[in-house]
């Protein structure tokens, strides 16, 4: 199921609001079928409150939300039956069994076939366990039998909230395979995370969001490149010279330095040019002592969003996260 | 139905429903019991000895063991219903139901609907509790149970029997609909048990009013004349006749449901 321009989830202007504080204002998301879509932002940049807009849970003051080619509003909860969802926190009766808890939750919405459960608990690892009360499952246990819960329908469209949280790296590895498979399948994946190493390598399509809007959205690979960067050491002394060598590449803007860290240049250009960027220095007679390409989603995230990376060791989030682009590297 | 079904799955596995079940009648076998064990030992002769021992003398007993468990019963029917819809919002499985598209008001309405079977179970089972209970006592104190079939008596439990059950399911419908606003279980108790014995104490300054109010109808509707009614400590409000008083009961059940359902349809969940 999707619509014309072939999406699965669609929001065009979607505001809410709770007293003063505006959660989201004006969030056009545009989820292509098929793909896994890492919808990320910092927090209260409003992720949650578009999960439970887009499950029902609350309802949007202005704007429109389309599931599956379809306008959902207030009387469409039927279009969640082609819906499966992990909000927040997994949220299950502490009593019943793992198994128990999907049986139960099996007998609300769309009806699920014969053997789901046991099938779904085999896909999370569960079985061993599936007995037990849920008051004795750990996090990651909890995590795995949210994500069970969210496929008990086999969903068209999956929708989860920090589903890696509490997950151990296999956990991880698998909870990533098992997503890459669905949509392989044709399904629509729409993850919000905060790892966001695993969305770069999980995610065919991005949205990032802040301050409720929605700021970049579009194919990782694409994004990754227009956002791209290439950083060069040269000597202190060469600093000058070099930011005026590769202003004609990049465009003068595109050059900076960072006295945090002293004889390194970051030029905004696509890392398959970073060739081009050292040929200029040597073209100046400056010589490039270290290079490497940055274009992975926690600087464009970081540039993005306005949490600026400084040098870590500064005691801030986002000193210690994203300190600087750390994929790829020659010299 | 599955999901009317699913609830009562869920119920019979929540230790609450048997905490409560269990208290309610292990109480009353206990006070029965105890009555019949002490009875010889306590002094008491002629008329108040007489008093003493009706609840483990027969046909006398039914009606003395239907005011304890109507009376007891209603109380914990309050903090029962309190319990299962404000752990719905409190344990996120509401959230769950809704984000698969489940109706709300359904879900609310169907999930009462399991509280009110269990209810009348609760009610059956303390009931033959109480009876068993009764006879033993009975034995121990050296009374007769020649009383116990009692045709005149045994025909009139049937009525008596729904009368308990509606009022029962009313009050647990005050402490589902109260927790439900409060989507919490622990201030829904609260605020149940607070309107359980306010309600009492407000009778005695404002008799007129209160006997319109749930657990004032509660306990008329069930007094039919043969029996004491219920109310847990005794009422002092002057009662409503029993039958006009069950329309009343009616109402506030109704009445208590249609605010959980249009609450709950309306409300934000965030939990």
């Amino acid at each position: 199921m999707t619509d014309a321009h072939g999406l699965a989830l669609a929001t065009r202007g979607l505001r809410k609001s709770y007293g003063s504080h505006v959660a989201l204002d004006g969030l056009d998301l545009s989820v292509p079928t098929g793909t896994v879509y890492g919808f990320l932002g910092p927090n209260g940049a409003g992720k949650t409150t578009t999960m439970r807009l887009l499950t029902g849970l609350i309802h949007p003051d202005a704007g429109s939300i389309d599931l599956l080619g379809r306008p959902f509003g207030r009387r469409d909860r039927h279009r969640l039956y082609d819906v499966g969802a992990l909000i927040e926190a997994p949220s299950f009766y502490p009593f019943l069994s793992g198994r128990q808890n999907l049986r139960e939750l099996a007998a609300n919405g769309a009806p699920v076939p014969h053997g789901r459960v046991e099938e779904l608990l085999e896909l999370t690892g569960l079985k061993d366990r599936a007995g037990d009360k849920v008051s004795t499952y750990s996090l990651g246990m909890k995590q795995r039998l949210g994500i069970a819960a969210a496929l008990l329908s086999d969903p068209q469209l999956l929708l989860l909230d920090e589903p890696a949280n509490g997950l151990d790296p296999a956990g991880i590895v698998a909870m990533r395979e098992t997503l890459r498979h669905l949509a392989s399948l044709g399904k629509t994946v729409f993850v919000s995370s905060h790892l966001l190493a695993e969305m770069q390598q999980m995610a065919d399509v991005i949205g990032i969001i802040a301050a409720g809007r929605l700021v970049r959205e579009g194919p990782m690979e694409q994004l990754l490149n227009a956002e791209g960067v290439v950083r060069i050491r040269v000597r202190s002394d060469d600093i000058a010279a070099a930011t005026a060598a590769l202003a004609p590449l990049a465009g003068p803007e595109a050059v900076t330095s960072s006295a945090a860290e002293p004889g390194w240049l970051s030029v905004r250009v696509a890392p398959d040019r970073a060739g081009e960027v050292n040929r200029a220095l040597g073209t100046a007679g400056i010589w490039a002592t270290g290079l490497e390409t940055g274009n992975d989603l926690e600087l464009l995230f970081l540039q993005l969003t306005g949490g600026e990376p400084v040098a870590s060791g500064e005691g801030t989030f986002f000193g210690m996260a994203g300190s600087r682009p750390g994929s790829g590297a020659a010299a | 139905m599955s999901l009317f079904v699913s609830g009562l799955r869920k119920l019979r596995r929540r230790p609450a429903t048997w905490v409560t079940l269990g208290l309610l009648a292990g109480l009353l076998a206990l006070v029965v019991v105890a009555v019949g064990a002490t009875s010889n030992r306590a002094g008491a002769t002629g008329p108040e000895r007489t008093a003493i021992l009706s609840l483990v003398t027969f046909p006398a007993a039914y009606d003395e063991m239907l005011t304890f468990i109507l009376g007891l019963g209603g109380l914990f029917a309050v903090i029962y219903g309190a319990a299962i819809a404000g752990s719905e919002w409190q344990w996120g499985t509401l959230k769950n139901a809704v984000a698969r598209g489940q109706s709300r008001s359904r879900y609310v309405l169907l999930t009462f609907a399991s509280v009110a079977v269990v209810i009348a179970v609760g009610l059956v089972v303390t009931f033959i509790v109480g009876v068993i209970a009764a006879l033993v006592g009975a034995t121990i104190a050296g009374v007769s149970t020649a009383g116990l079939s009692d045709a005149p008596t045994l025909g009139r439990l049937p009525e008596q029997f729904v009368r308990g059950w509606v009022a029962i399911v009313e009050e647990g419908a005050l402490g589902f609909a109260i927790a439900t606003l409060a989507g919490s279980q622990l201030a829904g108790i609260g605020a149940g048990i607070a309107l359980y014995f306010g309600e009492t104490f407000a009778g005695i300054f404002l008799p007129d009013i209160v006997k319109y109010l749930p657990f004032s109808v509660a306990t008329a509707s069930v007094n039919t004349g043969n029996s004491p009614g219920g109310g847990f400590g005794g009422r002092a409000v002057a009662a409503l006749d029993a039958n006009t008083a069950l329309l009343l009961v009616v109402v506030w059940l109704v009445g208590a449901l249609v605010v959980a359902a249009l609450y709950t349809e309306r409300a934000e969940i965030s939990g």
